[in-house]
């Protein structure tokens, strides 16, 4: 088990690439972190550094307070799992996981115990006598976490090992390690390009773009209070929906203007109307919006209905409006047609609003 | 109509990529074809593309046979999951050249070319070559230059399977339109719920190289006809317990198994029991489950927090019951802790009846929800 730090870590690439600027977060011990962002943000950089696996180019990790830097990856006790695993292919799936713990020199009853321990967890049990090609690509993949496991690292990173998975696999994959790491208390670092995934699992989410961190938090408090509009589109599905406009003082009270639509600003922004910036974003989560057929119910905006998709338990209906598409959640028993005009109702609880120039939250004051 | 009877494909003496199967691909439909890796998907959209042929069976399209048609002939267009763009071409020459394949005039093919540049978002990338294109970037191409052309069939193998969230779920949105909009037949292979519900007006499900099922998005979420069905179904997947009937004092009622509670079994269930005492499990849909910190009228069976995801719009939270997990979608405000007890609203009535994984009953109140098939109505 180990607390992880980085502090001013930076990693560049030859003399060119940034793909990691100047990062600070901790992991503490025994949490569940989730670097999350799109492809080139740095945070597989970042794990390949705390691995070992990547010289760091300025800054410091520390694991319990003592720096690593000049540690190789073995002195470091993490272990690694990927997306694609090698196992020995000789082996059976037994003698894969007891391997590495007779190279350690452990006597054959203490690998045992391990072995059922951690087939168990990762629910292995049965395929112990099976060899890896006998294997579908789920199970392989969980003897590879096994593997990687049974010597009980001091930290565990994990680099989008189940992003290539169908549904089922995947909801099933995420409760198993959420659950192995809430029995064992492994301190892990979990990479991945998937929101929901990041969501599900981790205690805490740190949210990369560009080689920097754009918002260290809890699952919810990122959902729902994102500190930028990169955030806020990046976590949650179906997407955060966004609409440019203007502060505009207006029969007594502020409200938002936006091509001809026109709608007041949520209470706690009347006070600071005047201190607000000329060029404001508003986001509004599809769950938030509600859509209605009937012009006569009071509404915020008008469009024409794009597509809708029935998912059964509910379902999206996206609506073109003149300069941009929004969507909207709605029950399955709503019926429209494509291209039907219908109107739009945002819930002022949920609107977020972000600074068009700086693209940062505009921040509730604090009671 | 494209008719497939008894198709087989052995690959060898014991693997099959698919294994008798019978469908129809009706005219201008929107057809997904759904399952877990090594289920044979992508072996049936190339079978019906004629880069494979079948080992066994017959593809009649209008009851003439198209197995002695070349690929080429069939009129079809096809976007593979290994997208294989030409690598000396510009991106606007991939997308460009089916049409003037076509002999189509060039003012046409380049309104054409810009207008899904812009539907796949790739406008500023048109001038160059796939080297210097992300996967995602590769996929989208790949993806437009199937899509530009008019075909009599679209067979698209997991298109926006590689992109991230926020650009997957507006593809979906657009292949979704541009199969209103283009009255084309399209055939899709994916391996996410998501899609295959959101997409599909049928979605035919296989497992194993064998058809599970074919049906409307609600028909199969809604009567799934065996357990694999309704775990592959819908998100997150439904929760099963195993239960034991069992009579006390002449009624009947289901043992759940690891536990002593027992839910009232009603009468139209009790009449479908074949008298055996195992094999059967009940299966229940997150969405469809309420829990309360209490035990109440509605609430009467007790459950250990196991897991709880908090997912922003809603928390799952699965609870150990008896020998089984039960996944319950709730609001984001319920976070129980790990341990806790909570109460489930379990209701046999409610739930899907399974024996020996096959269906035996659905919940009643489902009916409703098959008699409307899409919630977008008209245009198609």
């Amino acid at each position: 088990m180990a607390t992880i730090t980085l502090e001013n870590v930076s990693k560049t690439y030859g003399n060119r690439v940034e793909a990691v600027r100047g990062i600070n977060f901790e992991v503490k011990n025994g949490e569940f972190v989730a670097l999350l962002g799109p492809s080139g943000c740095g945070k597989s950089s970042t794990m390949r550094m705390i691995a070992g696996l990547e010289d760091i180019t300025k800054g410091t990790i520390y694991f319990d307070g003592k720096p690593v830097n000049m540690l190789r990856p073995r002195d470091r006790k993490v272990a690694m799992a990927f997306e694609t695993y090698a196992l020995y292919p000789t082996l059976t799936v037994y003698e894969n996981l007891a391997f590495p713990l007779r190279c350690a020199g452990w006597d054959k009853e203490k690998v045992d115990a391990k072995v059922q321990e951690y087939a168990q967890l990762l629910e292995l049990t049965r395929l112990l006598d099976r060899a890896p090609s006998d294997l579908s690509g789920g199970q392989a993949q969980r003897v590879g976490l096994a593997r990687a496991l049974v010597r009980e690292p001091a930290c565990f990173l994990l680099d989008e090992p189940i992003s290539h998975l169908d549904t089922r696999q995947r909801h099933r994959m995420r409760q198993i390690i959420k659950r192995l790491h809430l029995e064992k208390g492994f301190t892990m670092i979990y990479v991945t390009h998937d929101q929901e995934e990041a969501m599900a699992m981790a205690d805490r989410i740190v949210v990369m773009h560009e080689g920097v961190i754009r918002q260290i938090g809890t699952p919810t408090d990122i959902y729902r209070d994102p500190a930028d509009e990169f955030v806020a589109g990046f976590v949650g599905e179906p997407p955060m929906n966004f609409l440019e406009g203007s502060p505009n003082f207006c029969d007594g009270q502020w409200m938002f203007r936006s091509g001809d639509r026109q709608f007041p600003l949520p209470k706690w922004m009347q006070t600071q109307g005047d201190m607000l910036p000329g060029n404001l974003s508003m986001g509004i989560r599809p769950f938030d919006v509600a859509v209605s057929t009937e012009s006569s119910i009071p509404h915020d905006a008008t469009g024409q209905v794009f597509v809708a998709e029935n998912l059964c338990d509910y379902a999206i209906v996206a609506v073109d409006m003149i300069d941009v598409r929004f969507q909207a959640v709605t029950p399955t028993s709503f019926k429209v047609e494509r291209h039907q005009p219908v109107f739009l109702k945002f819930d002022p609880v949920f609107m977020r609003f972000f600074d068009k120039a700086t693209g940062k939250a505009i921040l509730a004051p604090r009671d | 109509m494209i008719t497939l009877k008894n198709v087989s494909k052995r690959y060898t003496t014991t693997t099959f990529g698919v294994r008798d199967l019978n469908f129809e691909i009706r005219d201008q439909e929107f057809l997904v074809i759904y399952g877990p890796s090594g289920a044979g998907k992508s072996t049936t959209l190339k079978l019906l593309a004629g880069i494979i042929k079948p080992t066994s069976g017959e593809i009649e399209r209008d009851g003439q046979s198209l197995l002695d048609v070349a690929p080429e002939s069939r009129d079809m267009a096809m976007a593979f999951e290994n997208y294989a763009l030409y690598s000396h071409m510009s991106v606007r020459d991939n997308l460009s050249f089916p049409l003037r394949a076509k002999a189509m005039p060039k003012k046409e093919i380049d309104e054409r070319v810009e207008r899904m540049a812009r539907t796949l978002q790739i406008s500023d990338l048109l001038e160059r070559r796939p080297g210097f294109l992300s996967g995602g970037q590769r996929q989208r191409v790949a993806l437009g230059r199937a899509i530009i052309r008019p075909a009599n069939l679209y067979l698209l193998d997991e298109p926006i399977g590689h992109l991230d969230a926020k650009l997957r779920n507006r593809m979906r949105g657009e292949l979704k339109a541009m199969s209103a909009d283009l009255n084309a037949t399209i055939v899709l292979v994916t391996t996410a719920s998501r899609e295959a519900l959101a997409l599909g007006d049928r979605i035919a499900i296989l497992r194993e190289g064998n058809l599970q099922q074919i049906g409307t998005p609600n028909e199969v979420y809604f009567q799934p006809v065996n357990e694999f069905v309704a775990s592959f179904v819908g998100e997150p997947p439904m929760s099963f317990l195993g239960i034991e009937p069992k009579s006390d004092n002449g009624k009947l009622l289901f043992q759940i198994q690891g536990c002593n509670d027992c839910l009232e079994v009603p009468l139209q269930l009790a009449e479908l029991l074949n008298g055996q005492k195992e094999g059967y499990r009940l299966g229940v849909r997150a969405a469809e489950i309420t829990v309360s910190s209490q035990k109440d009228a509605d609430h009467q069976v007790a459950g250990e927090v196991y897991i709880v995801e908090h997912m922003g719009y809603c928390n799952i939270i699965t609870t150990k019951l008896g020998n089984g997990l039960i996944r319950v979608i709730t609001d984001s405000t319920v976070a129980p802790k790990r341990g806790e007890t909570i109460w489930l609203s379990l209701n046999a009535e409610n739930m899907h009846l399974f024996y020996q994984t096959n269906a035996l009953q659905h919940p009643s109140h489902y009916r409703d929800a098959l008699n409307t098939n899409s919630i977008m109505t008209g245009a198609r």
